[in-house]
């Protein structure tokens, strides 16, 4: 899975996550995922381009945001697609870390 | 009338049983496997999402669960397809007995924490899950259903 960041602008870190979000993939991108949690307080992770999530997957993404949260950042998630968004809503993480299918949408709310 | 009818399913076909380490780096065979599948038997991309999810937990939790650490052993998943649009994956260990559906379900009041996602995803994501004890080990029946998808 590859991992890109991006600064825009009002303070906002962009992250984008590309592949597969699974167990092989886990481990690395929860450990850069806390790299930034560690440096932002509003991040935006676009997942438009992960193909697949699975429970462990879902580790990568609540760690940090409960790190961001836990410093009064917030951490908002970015266009999944219909599969991924599906396990969102069944694990209830889109409760504690705002889903938005509009990019415009996502920035306001980490404004 | 010779040979099969056209629209019925092979009860075994070529390919429908994978052998895994239990090692954690096994379960990247998974996905190239169940891609294949889907391929070979028309499988809807949606059930094989949801076959990646459950796979991915069900062998993911004989390995951390079933086995010590250290302990090395095998994981088998078997396919059938025993009608049109349902489709049967098997997994079998040898390992001590391990039953992931006596996990309780997450509480959904309770403040979300990293973990404890993987039961619930199987009893969401598969259509009928079926746990049982063998002479050597456990065994986890989980069907999914293409009846509501399209095809």
């Amino acid at each position: 899975m590859a991992i890109t960041t991006e600064e825009l602008a009002g303070g906002i870190t962009k992250v984008v996550l590309d592949g597969r979000l699974d167990i092989e993939n886990s481990p690395a991108v929860d450990s850069q995922m806390k790299a930034i949690a560690d440096g932002g307080n509003s991040v935006l992770v676009d997942m438009s381009k992960v193909s697949f999530l699975g429970s462990m997957g879902l580790r990568a993404l609540v760690g940090p945001a409960l790190v961001i949260r836990g410093r009064g950042g917030k951490m908002v998630l970015f266009g999944p697609n219909e599969l991924v968004s599906k396990v969102l809503k069944i694990s209830g993480i889109d409760n504690m870390i705002p889903v938005h299918q509009e990019l415009t949408s996502a920035m306001a709310a980490l404004q | 009338m010779t040979g099969r009818e056209t629209d019925q399913p092979e009860p075994n076909p070529p390919g429908a049983m994978l052998s895994l380490q239990t090692r954690l780096s096994e379960i990247t065979r998974l996905p190239v496997w169940i891609g294949e599948l889907a391929v070979r038997h028309s499988i809807p991309r949606e059930i094989e999402f949801a076959i990646n999810v459950c796979l991915e937990e069900a062998v993911s939790n004989v390995i951390r669960h079933g086995y010590g650490e250290g302990e090395i052993g095998e994981v088998t998943v078997h396919f059938t397809q025993p009608e049109k649009k349902f489709f049967e994956f098997t997994v079998e260990d040898e390992a001590r007995r391990f039953n992931p559906l006596d996990s309780p379900a997450p509480d959904s009041q309770a403040p979300l924490r990293v973990g404890g996602q993987g039961v619930h995803f199987l009893r969401h994501f598969a259509t009928q899950l079926e746990y049982s004890v063998t002479p050597t080990g456990n065994r986890l029946r989980m069907v999914f259903s293409g009846e509501n998808s399209g095809t």
